[in-house]
């Protein structure tokens, strides 16, 4: 079922990457009515599993996933309408085309284990989601200031130059990102520790819950690189393109422990 | 009918003849009521800008408004016509359309793709509505003009990117400021660059202009002509850099005022937040290396002059998809103007159903008469709405072809089967000029010879 929002979210990257080359109005128009058919067809195909199991589908890594990128699609169109920039489309797009492949060619089963009832692993996934989604568009608005600024300080005003926002509005919307991701991933590593301490204990996934667990590490790593930039970074000079670099650092990050360490390396959280 | 357009511009004319020639000074108001009253044009408008001067009219007689619009060029301006005519140049019906769809879009202009063009044609056919002396065929035409204009802007990239060295420094201090209220200038020079620059910035809204000089009397003095601007002594170089969101250096000095070392001390206490130079002096004023300091972007007036070659080419390059727009536009209004040539036989056509619905309730009037009123008054609507009934479909049929030689088939069998051509020609003609003022005086026979040589030029 995840085939089809994957099929016009597709359409939709087609359509913004034709849009940035050759900047026909009409050709982002349809872009944009791409990616809210596909966002819309993406909400219908969550609604519809919502009602199947009884919840959220987020329990594992591939539901997870097309959740992940249902958000970033709502998150990103949210951004186009509030600045009426479509260029970004463009670069974030690929991401939620790459991943939503993974549902829609390996659906999970949604079976929902004992341990994970409770209103507490809800916030704490959903906010997780959240989070990622924020930033991967800081990730998306960092590498394009980047890719801005090169040209700027290299004096060859060329094809960004004339797509781009400015540098001013692509590093305050990268901070905005950050700042609501980073409360979000405040907000769910906090729930996430809080549902660990209080979960029945004879869940062996649950005894694995410790800091030595990679993606629960790696999860830690990630706040602290947000932190800094969030709080730190802008005070000692850190704005524009490091600031960039660290949303760009700090995505990889999140992707890394968002899908290899999820299929492959934790012990706590294979459910 | 027929369009024609009588003009100069700055392709055939200098410059010194232009200004004579300018409509705008006395008024494209009066200009444009003087040329429509005079008795060989219909509608009228008066196209007038510093870099041309062009007369549109839709007109019966091309030959006579011809000559005719050359004397009213001449008598206007009292200028001798054979000072005029080498430099005029003429455009007759779809040529017409299309020269005006260039100038509007920009692609007939002194620097190709300008903006400011699209505004004034638009001001040009405003002056000329307000006096009525625009009718359904020059509005028609405007209005698409404006179209096309419309459309080369959003769908090419003919306008985009600035042509001067001023134009380019505020496109790139938007690009990197974004809005640029609220920013504060520093400008080091009281130089009549500097000054130019400057005052572009103020047009964008800047916050605050600062002017630095050597000699404190020109930096008051520079600041004075921008207005607004604030001078400052030349040891406050520091604190006001310090401020600074842009910094313009224009000063005469042999040797770099700035360098790397200065400017970095400047950027520590500012936190990186972003440093626009604009180097516009020769010897340049700050050290080229200080371009390397993070947030600190440097361009010297080459680099600058660099960024105007670029986007002339780019706009170069963008020629040939505006002439596809403007062609295709050209097509429409083609359509349009064909459609039209069924116009008269429709309203001919009206006229002789109802003459005869007239006439025949006025035979029965002694029958009818001995009816209660309320009796009269449904036989009058009823017999009405027969008729627009029976003519509804005709009617859009005839509306709706655009093709010459199809219209005049069509106009010929209805003219021959319903009898138009005799006895209700004056009925028709009264009826035209209520519909279409300017097609009083044009038969059918005349639209229909003009369409036909239209379509076989075409």
């Amino acid at each position: 079922m995840n085939a089809i929002p994957l099929a016009l979210y597709g359409a939709a990257l087609v359509a913004y990457v034709w849009h940035f080359a050759r900047r026909q109005p009409n050709v982002g128009r349809a872009a944009t009515t791409l990616l809210v058919a596909g966002a819309l067809a993406h909400t219908f195909v969550i609604g519809m599993q919502t009602m199947e199991v009884g919840h959220v589908p987020v329990t594992n890594a591939s539901s997870a996933i097309s959740t992940f990128v249902w958000l970033l699609a709502l998150a990103y169109l949210y951004t186009e309408m509030t600045t009426d920039e479509r260029a970004m489309g463009t670069f974030i797009l690929p991401l939620a085309v790459a991943l939503q492949t993974i549902p829609a060619v390996q659906p999970g089963i949604e079976d929902r284990a004992d341990v994970l009832q409770g209103p507490l692993f809800g916030i704490h996934v959903s906010s997780l989601l959240f989070a990622y989604a924020s930033f991967a568009l800081a990730c998306v608005i960092g590498i394009t200031y980047v890719l801005l600024f090169k040209e700027i300080k290299a004096k060859h005003l060329g094809f960004f130059y004339a797509r781009l926002p400015s540098l001013q509005v692509l590093d305050s919307m990268n901070h905005r990102a950050t700042v609501v991701g980073w409360i979000f991933l405040t907000i769910g590593l906090v729930v996430g520790a809080v549902w660990a301490s209080q979960a029945p204990n004879h869940d062996p996934r649950v005894q694995a819950m410790s800091l030595q667990d990679p993606k629960i590490f790696v999860a830690i790593i990630c706040w602290a690189v947000y932190s800094f930039e969030v709080f730190a970074a802008r005070r000692i000079g850190w704005g524009g393109r490091r600031a960039a670099y660290l949303s760009a650092i700090g995505f990889a990050i999140v992707l890394l422990n968002f899908v290899p360490i999820s299929y492959f390396l934790t012990n706590s959280h294979n459910f | 009918m027929h369009l024609l357009l009588v003009g100069i511009s700055h392709r055939t004319a200098p410059v010194e003849l232009r200004e004579r020639l300018d409509f705008q000074a006395p008024g494209l108001q009066s200009a444009v009521r003087a040329l429509a009253s005079r008795g060989s044009t219909r509608e009228a408008v008066v196209v007038s800008t510093c870099n041309r001067a062009e007369l549109y009219v839709a007109c019966d007689e091309p030959t006579v408004a011809r000559v005719d619009l050359l004397n009213f060029i001449s008598e206007f301006h009292s200028i001798d016509r054979s000072v005029v005519q080498p430099h005029v140049y003429e455009f007759a019906d779809l040529d017409a359309a299309r020269h005006l769809f260039r100038v509007a879009a920009g692609l007939d202009s002194l620097v190709v793709g300008e903006p400011q063009i699209l505004g004034q044609v638009k001001d040009a056919h405003l002056a000329a509505a307000e006096v009525h002396a625009s009718g359904a065929v020059l509005n028609r035409l405007f209005h698409a003009s404006f179209a096309t204009g419309k459309r080369v802007r959003t769908e090419t990239g003919l306008g985009s990117g600035a042509v001067s060295i001023s134009f380019a420094a505020v496109a790139l201090a938007r690009k990197i400021f974004g809005d640029l209220k609220g920013r504060n200038v520093l400008v080091i020079g009281a130089g009549e660059m500097g000054k130019l620059t400057a005052l572009h910035m103020k047009s964008q809204g800047v916050n605050r202009i600062t002017i630095v000089s050597r000699t404190m009397a020109h930096a008051a003095r520079t600041a004075e002509a921008i207005g607004g601007a604030s001078a400052a002594p030349w040891d406050e170089i520091d604190t006001t850099l310090g401020a600074a969101d842009i910094l313009i250096t224009a000063t005469g000095a042999a040797s770099p005022i700035l360098t790397k070392g200065h400017i970095e001390s400047v950027m520590r206490p500012r936190r990186n937040r972003p440093l626009f130079i604009i180097d516009i002096a020769v010897p340049r004023d700050v050290e080229a290396t200080a371009g390397e300091i993070e947030q600190v972007f440097l361009y010297n007036i080459d680099d600058l002059q660099t960024t105007v070659r670029v986007n002339l080419a780019r706009r170069t390059s963008e020629v040939s998809r505006a002439e596809a727009i403007v062609g295709e536009e050209v097509e429409k209004f083609s359509a349009w103007l064909r459609s039209r040539g069924a116009i008269p036989t429709v309203v001919a056509l009206r006229q002789r159903f109802e003459n005869i619905r007239r006439s025949e309730l006025e035979r029965l009037e002694f029958k009818l008469s001995s009816l209660p009123p309320e009796a009269r008054t449904r036989v009058d609507e009823i017999t009405r709405l027969i008729v627009e009934k029976l003519l509804l479909t005709p009617t859009e049929q005839l509306k709706s072809l655009t093709d010459a030689d199809t219209v005049g088939a069509y106009s010929e069998a209805l003219t021959r089967l319903f009898g138009l051509g005799g006895q209700t020609g004056s009925v028709a003609e009264d009826a035209n000029r209520k519909v279409e003022p300017f097609i009083r005086r044009a038969d059918r026979s005349t639209i229909s010879d003009s369409l036909d040589r239209r379509s076989n030029k075409g």
